[in-house]
């Protein structure tokens, strides 16, 4: 497909593609970064100052420390360890959920991430951030850096991940998918019935199969390891103990889509685990396993909205990373125009097994739909972690494996924080794509946080509508003004006062949610407003001031509003 | 290859079928079939960017509502475009406006709603019955053309009124190359700025004016009208003009204020006549209408405080035998030229005269320049500025 030489004009367009890491060695948005890096890329210093004002580790080089303000860490001492950083005259901000809230509070230090930061970890610096360091047992140090690890469990049961057994380097998976032929790896993730694990649950093997099939070369496989959704940090396990799985998955499926260039978008703040997949794709590519592959590693640098793989291509071609209308569809449109196959971390580490295993045995082990599922779970649980179940537990089944409840259930969030929060009788429903979707959740990334009765849910909702707030790319009016109207609207709601039209605070919000799910461009938008209008919908006794809907039509349901 | 309208595809349009040509996007059939649909972010001169969400409509077996200016016309779609046949429709007009309203002054600006401009934003808010939700505070920058930052004589930028429409960003990029101003920061900060927020001078601007052209809210701005208190567009009479500058032959407007100067009218300000509408059949991107319906550069834009200016000559003037300037008609005026021309080339030669033109001039003036130079005083010394 690819002959290996590029045009003047290709190499040009990749070119622009290095902006962002430019930008990061020019100090980030500092005056004269955007000029140096125009230079050096041959974009517009214009483009490289947007590029530089939209990722919050570009935009704001000053601040070396970042503590997580993802719900679970604000569960467990987020804000005093901000005060107490602060105290001690350090630079610090708030910053979106860090992928670590299983070792809550998270702080990001540099580029790293720092597990259970204390405020006494915060005074000891004596004001000297680069003396920041956890005292969490956790830490240790892997292969002469500094590494911590999650904790992990699993049923009792066949497992796809197995991350318990930690690191097994297993290349069998290579041969068997050579074995098999492009014909017979297709037929394997079909009979397999693997659904992105990224959110959406959409089938992989048409994306496979289209992408195989496109005419227009070359053809690219992209990873999502940008792994943001408040309550999630599944991928970042998988790369740090099973990172073979990955690298493995991703050699099987380009061979099998018929690329040679994969590029790896993992979160500029997966320091860690990013030594593990560079170290693992050191060896496997010394010992001859991935001849004739091109890996390619791009961090980003700061945007939630990355996520979203349209938005995560503009991203990779070095530009704002606001998300593209779709259709086109990326398996047509993708990477430089090109057809790409994107995927997400744990999406692509169950190949490995369904390669070798037949697609049959992936499917069998879920419970209604295929496969096993790598559940994060944080909150009010006694052991916080990365737990593999079969698809579709309930949330009794899961925090049994997670230690059990700490204080009475009141609430719960199966998908992170665009799935909203479901009330506690909801606790035995099954976890999986349909069963939540049915009740205006969804599976999502599968990042459980469990709330129990000493937490307001309208506290709960506005710090989730603060984070959209923060990460909406600002493209579409819908999502950029819909998030800022919502927060604002509960933040008054909370302090008692009205619109400035002297209207109650919840007067217009069911509409402006049913603007953000009809009107915005991508995923983000669409699903803003869910913590408000589910907490409303589950929770009335926490809005106290509130009214009930004036409108009937939920704003989850658009389909309804027909 | 010209089809016949009998064989072209259909859609239906609010139960009309519709012929159109394959590659016209949904937006550009409904205009050209009378079905308004409301659109802030497009320009046919621009990649469509879906951006506004003003323009979704309902297509049949599509879940979401989809941007009619970025969906092309599948034969035997059912489209629904109007409020009037679809509630959803009704609803999602109504409520995005409400939306963009909470954070637009909408006709509290104090400047006025058009402050030179059309706001289309507040036309349809209004006409689609957008209500008032409350006001947000605005927390986006505005340093881009602002007067005690930005010393540039011609744009400014108002952020009260930005809708992030993005299309005098991506008109700078797409249209003129120049790529001066880009969106900036993120979520609802998100803004226009220049790199480093430093002067429009000091950036790539070639000062077209083109992002003042294509602002459908008035928030990219001139600075000049504003100095001249400048009634709203509505009360300007538009006088089309050819641009002399130079040969290129830009058609534009100028618009004048009738009642300006005790009644006897003011040029205010210089616009580009609104780009034809699109073709029935598709035309390469940037090639509608030709050179004459693009915006102007900054001279014709900018440029035209010279003709209300007191010095302006208005008649001839021939040096006297007093050494003093006289007023004179133009039949004095050539006469004295050519009797001058003449007495040089009969003492001195004719390699003694050389003729420098202009590129202001045009072609054809251009060419009768030479011709004069050649063939009337016989010498090859003939230079126009634009040659070299």
């Amino acid at each position: 497909m690819n002959d290996g030489t590029k045009s003047r004009s290709e190499e040009r367009t990749r070119k622009r593609g290095e902006v962002p890491d430019q930008l990061e060695l020019a100090g980030g948005m500092v005056p004269g970064s955007a000029a140096i890096v125009a230079a050096a890329t041959g974009d517009s210093e214009a483009h490289a100052y947007g590029v530089a004002s939209f990722y919050s580790l570009l935009a704001r080089p000053e601040k070396k420390l970042r503590v997580c303000t993802g719900l679970s860490c604000r569960l467990r001492g987020a804000d005093e360890v901000l005060s107490a950083a602060r105290e001690a005259g350090l630079d610090a901000e708030g910053y979106s959920c860090l992928a670590a809230c299983d070792a809550a509070p998270a702080v990001l230090k540099g580029r790293e991430t720092l597990p259970e930061v204390t405020p006494e970890d915060m005074a000891r610096t004596g004001g000297d951030w680069q003396q920041l360091v956890s005292s969490s047992p956790r830490m240790q140090t892997v292969e002469g850096a500094p590494n911590w690890f999650g904790d992990v469990g699993s049923y009792d049961g066949p497992l796809v991940f197995d991350l318990p057994a930690g690191e097994s380097e297993d290349t069998s998976a290579l041969a068997a998918a050579a074995e098999l032929g492009t014909p017979g790896v297709l037929d394997a993730i079909e009979a397999s019935g693997l659904q992105g694990r990224g959110g959406a649950g959409f089938p992989a093997h048409i994306k496979w199969r289209a992408v195989a099939g496109m005419p227009a070369a070359p053809h690219f496989v992209v990873l999502n390891a940008d792994e943001s959704e408040p309550g999630t940090f599944k991928d970042r396990e998988v790369m740090m103990r099973r990172p073979d799985l990955v690298v493995i998955g991703l050699a099987i499926a380009a061979r099998a889509v018929g690329a040679t260039e994969i590029y790896l978008y993992l979160r500029g703040e997966f320091t860690i685990p990013r030594r593990r997949i560079e170290a693992t794709l050191a060896r496997l590519s010394a010992a001859g396993h991935l001849d004739g592959l091109d890996f390619h590693i791009h961090e980003g640098q700061g945007a939630y909205i990355c996520g979203e793989e349209t938005a995560l291509l503009e991203a990779l071609e070095g530009k704002r990373g606001m998300p593209r209308l779709k259709p086109p569809f990326p398996v047509e449109h993708g990477l430089w125009g090109k057809p790409t196959l994107i995927h997400n971390v744990e999406t692509i580490a169950a190949v490995p097994f369904i390669v070798l295993n037949g697609g049959a045995a992936f499917r069998d082990l879920g419970r209604g739909e295929p496969g096993t599922k790598l559940y994060s779970i944080s909150g009010h649980v006694g052991r916080p972690g990365v737990y593999e179940t079969p698809l579709g537990v309930s949330l009794d089944e899961l925090v049994e494996l997670a230690g059990g409840y700490t204080g009475t259930l009141k609430a719960f969030s199966p998908g992170g924080a665009s799935s909203g929060f479901l009330p506690a009788s909801e606790r035995t429903r099954p976890m999986d794509y349909k069963h939540l979707a049915d009740v205006g959740s969804m599976l999502g990334s599968s990042g459980v946080v469990v709330l129990d009765d000493t937490v307001d849910l309208r506290w709960s909702a506005l710090e989730q509508l603060r984070f959209f707030e923060d990460e909406s790319c600002g493209q579409c009016a819908p999502c950029r003004i819909g998030t800022r109207y919502l927060r604002d609207a509960v933040d008054r709601d909370i302090a008692g006062t009205r619109l400035s039209n002297g209207e109650a605070p919840l007067t217009h919000v069911d509409d402006a949610a049913w603007q953000m799910v009809e009107g915005s461009i991508c995923g983000l938008g669409q699903i803003a407003a869910l913590p408000l209008t589910s907490a409303r919908q589950h929770f009335p006794a926490d809005f106290p001031s509130d009214t009930p809907p004036k409108d009937s039509a939920s704003p989850s349901e658009p389909e309804a509003t027909k | 290859m010209i089809q016949r309208t009998d064989q072209l595809p259909t859609i239906e349009l609010d139960g009309r079928q519709i012929t159109f040509h394959p590659g016209e996007s949904l937006l550009e059939v409904a205009s050209r079939s009378g079905v308004q649909i409301p659109t802030l972010c497009h320009d046919p001169r621009l990649d469509p960017a879906g951006a506004c969400r003003s323009c979704l409509v309902e297509v049949e077996g599509q879940r979401r509502l989809l941007p009619s200016c970025a969906t092309p016309a599948v034969d035997g779609q059912k489209v629904t475009a109007s409020p009037e046949h679809s509630p959803r429709i009704e609803r999602h007009r109504k409520s995005l406006f409400s939306l963009y309203l909470t954070e637009h002054p909408g006709e509290d600006h104090p400047d006025g709603v058009e402050r030179g401009a059309p706001n289309k934003l507040v036309r349809a808010a209004k006409a689609f019955g957008a209500e008032d939700w409350g006001k947000l505070e605005n927390l986006r920058d505005d340093l881009l053309g602002d007067r005690s930052h930005d010393e540039n004589p011609y744009i400014q930028f108002d952020s009260d009124l930005c809708i992030l429409c993005a299309k005098c960003t991506r008109y700078c990029d797409e249209v003129e190359s120049v790529s001066a101003i880009t969106l900036a920061g993120r979520g609802s900060e998100t803004t226009i700025a220049t790199p480093d927020g430093r002067s429009l001078l000091d950036t790539t601007c070639e000062m077209c004016g083109g992002c003042v052209a294509v602002c459908p809210t008035g928030a990219m701005g001139e600075k000049k009208p504003k100095t001249h208190k400048m009634p709203v567009e509505a009360e300007l009479e538009k006088v089309r003009t050819t641009c002399n500058y130079c040969g290129v032959g830009c058609q534009f407007d100028l618009n004048v204020d009738p009642a300006a100067r005790e009644g006897g009218g003011e040029i205010v300000k210089v616009t580009s006549p609104t780009p034809a509408p699109p073709p029935p059949t598709p035309q390469p991107r940037g090639r509608t209408g030709g050179s004459t319906a693009r915006t102007r550069c900054g001279k014709g834009r900018f440029g035209y405080d010279f003709l209300h200016h007191e010095d302006r000559l208005k008649t001839p003037l021939v040096r006297g035998a007093d050494g003093e300037l006289h007023p004179a008609t133009w039949d004095e005026a050539l006469a004295a030229a050519a009797a001058g021309l003449r007495g040089v080339q009969e003492r001195h030669g004719k390699d003694a005269l050389a003729f420098v033109s202009s590129s202001r001039c045009t072609v054809e003036e251009n060419f009768l320049v030479q011709k004069l130079s050649r063939a009337v005083f016989g010498t090859n010394n003939v230079h126009q500025c634009a040659a070299t």
